[in-house]
């Protein structure tokens, strides 16, 4: 079972109190400390308490502990058979040529086959490909490092640019099956490559002066909602992933507030597009502009059925 | 009974995560299954578990609380959190803690009795010591064991307990990544717990977080397609009414473009493969094997050549339907030829001239191939559909689309 006080955020803060105590004697300070950083917001009131008046014998009075030999819980069986799993996926890879030896035994939870990703674009990043894999591990350990790199990467035309880069951090979509870097570049280059375009990097040391961009590329998106055809939830479903607000305007009518980068504008258009007459647009202006020239266009082979019953 | 931060069942807290995380906009009077008072609990709970990520609106008539998430700033899961608040009893943590105190190392080997003895010696420090006798010892002992944590092994009429093995710390990176991409991720945040804390170097684009409400359900499902059986699956209808039915769980259909996943189980009692969300799952219990798996396994198999998304059935009566469009493009937009060739799945594209192409598909459901369709306004020259109603039902949404956001729209409301 997964739901198992096993791996409870409790018995985490509580290992690391018995720890510290087998070490020195555990201050009522440090004992909160230790709480407030492994568990939750109100568990220090449980913990706390439950040490001190001793209904959890597992420390005494002087914040020292009987148990000066703990050394954790091993890995369980449902652990193993987690990562045992892993292994039947291709992005593994990545990381790892072998299956480990402690793994051999192990059934898997799941299998990859045992999955379908139905919706998942077809062209995602090779994780077969041995210079794929190559660059990626390379990124990986210059992001630790703090390493810059010298990045040649085919542009929108297919033509070869060449990007020195300080790798920041590495951006997955389950979506496109893409792997994008992230950083910070000299000059005007955007700071974001896709990791499928990159024809060859490596460790630059030469001088280098990142130019940070200080501009928010974020904003709002503003909707009303008529919940027919179980638009409500569908739509809702949908944007989860973002920042979002929902106000209940009348009866099954709703006011959606959410929050995107302006750089993935498009994609959240065809996105809105998608539900057809179940959302309207209400901000930003640009926005509305967007739709309206794309239905506009769409006239030319769908015309619209009576001009003017539409009041123009 | 007094409140606790901790939950003792993780199916009464699930419903009001996954509402407060997709709707985020009803008030406490709203929720209207439950008493109140079981709502002010579970969501002083959810504020405690998930202190940041919870937020509040007040208006004039009530108060509402949402969760709100962008998750591409985020590293982990937050709901990852409330599997990690299992609640549990004071005996259960302190036998935890000196057990794995006393079997501190794989070679230390010892029987009940004498691990009975040890636990009493550790507690002997005490004012008023803890008692455990035999048979709490030994029932803790037997569910480690199967947890893996503990073994036991038979020597002449007694058993000896010693800890399991430990492994080799894992990468890492290699668990911050699979933690968020693939099923039961909360798993590798257990294993990650183990770890010393770093920042994660990985962000996630389009990523949902509600299929971790569902860990649980999906550990049943695994195990049923696992071990090739029939399962026992309870699910709550619209009115929330329970039924159940004998299933042959064969696969788990994720979306990551809805955020919803889905069972296609074989239904022996209609014959026939359908989709169930695992959200609308409130239990699954593995049942006895299938001797037919292989079969109805394949049977989805060949099925997923003609399925979109997940429906196996028609909102027509035909069993199959057709559908193609063709799309327009300039010579400067072949990037939507791309992606009609990578968002295809089981269709097929035919690019007619220079400008144009056509995409074709014969699937049991045409209506999940709509929302796509629509993603194409502006450029969709032409539209057959053999249902027709659904052909007219596309074409009237354009027309309403094109009332919605003409000139006179302010007095053209949404339908």
């Amino acid at each position: 079972m997964i739901f198992n006080e096993l791996y409870s955020a409790y018995y985490k803060a509580v290992s690391e109190v018995i720890r510290t105590a087998a070490d020195h004697k555990v201050s009522a300070g440090e004992l909160r400390h230790i709480v407030e950083e492994n568990a939750f917001s109100e568990s220090v009131l449980a913990i706390e308490p439950a040490l001190r008046e001793q209904r959890w014998q597992l420390l005494y009075e002087d914040g020292s502990t009987p148990l000066t030999a703990y050394s954790g819980m091993p890995v369980t069986e449902l652990e193993k058979r987690w990562l045992r799993s892993l292994y039947t996926d291709p992005r593994i890879r990545l990381f790892s040529d072998d299956l480990p030896s402690y793994l051999e035994d192990v059934q898997p939870l799941f299998r990859y086959e045992d999955i379908c990703v139905f919706d998942r674009y077809s062209d995602g990043d090779p994780y077969d490909d041995e210079g794929y894999i190559s660059r990626f591990r390379l990124i990986l350990a210059s992001i630790h490092s703090e390493q810059p790199l010298e990045i040649y990467v085919r542009n929108r035309h297919d033509e070869p640019i060449k990007v020195i880069m300080l790798p920041k951090c590495l951006e997955y979509s389950e979506k496109d099956d893409k792997f994008r870097l992230i950083g910070e570049c000299t000059g005007l280059y955007v700071n974001v490559v896709n990791l499928g375009r990159i024809i060859s990097c490596s460790p630059y040391n030469g001088s280098f002066t990142p130019v940070k961009t200080s501009r928010s590329t974020t904003d709002t998106l503003e909707f009303d909602l008529y919940d027919s055809r179980n638009a409500l939830e569908r739509v809702l479903m949908h944007f989860a992933h973002f920042e979002k607000q929902v106000i209940k305007t009348a009866s099954r009518r709703y006011h959606v507030i959410l929050r995107y980068d302006r750089n993935d504008e498009t994609e959240l258009l065809i996105r809105i597009l998608s539900f057809g007459p179940l959302v309207k647009v209400t901000a930003p202006k640009s926005f509305i502009l967007l739709i309206k020239m794309r239905l506009e266009r769409q006239k030319k082979y769908i015309p619209a059925a009576n001009e003017e019953s539409s009041g123009n | 009974m007094a409140y606790t931060e901790l939950i003792k069942t993780f199916s009464r807290i699930r419903r009001y995560l996954l509402e407060f995380y997709v709707y985020g906009f009803k008030s406490r009077e709203e929720y209207n299954r439950r008493s109140s008072r079981s709502y002010d609990d579970e969501r002083r709970r959810l504020e405690s578990l998930l202190a940041d990520n919870i937020r509040c609106r007040r208006t004039v008539e009530s108060k509402t609380v949402y969760i709100s998430v962008d998750s591409r700033t985020g590293e982990h899961n937050p709901f990852f959190r409330v599997l990690k608040a299992k609640s549990f009893t004071d005996g259960d943590i302190t036998l935890h803690f000196i057990l794995f105190d006393i079997l501190s190392s794989p070679d230390i080997s010892l029987s009940l009795s004498e691990i009975t003895e040890l636990i009493d010696e550790r507690l002997s420090g005490f004012e008023l010591p803890r008692t455990f006798d035999l048979s709490t010892v030994r029932k803790k002992l037997n569910e480690y064991c199967r947890e893996g944590i503990i073994i036991g092994e038979k020597r002449g009429r007694s058993i000896y307990y010693r800890r399991s093995e430990d492994i080799p710390p894992c990468d890492r990176d290699m668990l911050d990544l699979f933690t968020e991409i693939v099923p039961c991720g909360v798993i590798g945040s257990f294993l990650l717990d183990r770890t010393e804390n770093r920042d994660s170097i990985f962000r996630f684009k389009h990523h949902y977080l509600n299929g971790a409400i569902d860990s649980e359900i999906m550990y049943g499902i695994f195990d049923a397609i696992g071990n090739k059986c029939f399962a026992d699956i309870v699910t709550e209808s619209r009115r929330y009414n329970e039924n159940g039915s004998i299933l042959v769980p064969l696969k788990l259909m994720i979306s990551t473009q809805s955020g919803r996943q889905y069972l296609m189980a074989y239904d022996t009692l209609s014959r026939r493969i359908k989709p169930i969300r695992t959200d609308r799952i409130q239990s699954i219990k593995t049942a006895q094997p299938c001797p037919e798996y292989d079969r109805y396994r394949s049977l989805l198999d060949r099925m997923q050549e003609h399925i979109w998304g997940i429906s196996t059935e028609s909102v027509s009566s035909a069993r199959m339907e057709h559908i193609d469009f063709t799309v327009f493009f300039y010579a400067d937009e072949l990037h939507i030829l791309r992606r009609l060739e990578r968002e295809k799945r089981c269709g097929t594209v035919e690019q007619l001239t220079e400008n144009t192409a056509r995409f074709s598909a014969d699937v049991y459901n045409v209506t999940e191939l709509i929302p796509w369709v629509r993603t194409f306004i502006c450029r969709i020259t032409e539209i057959h559909i053999s249902d027709k109603a659904a052909e007219k039902r596309f074409l009237d949404d354009i027309q309403t689309m094109y009332r919605m956001y003409s000139a006179a729209e302010e007095r053209h409301d949404i339908q």
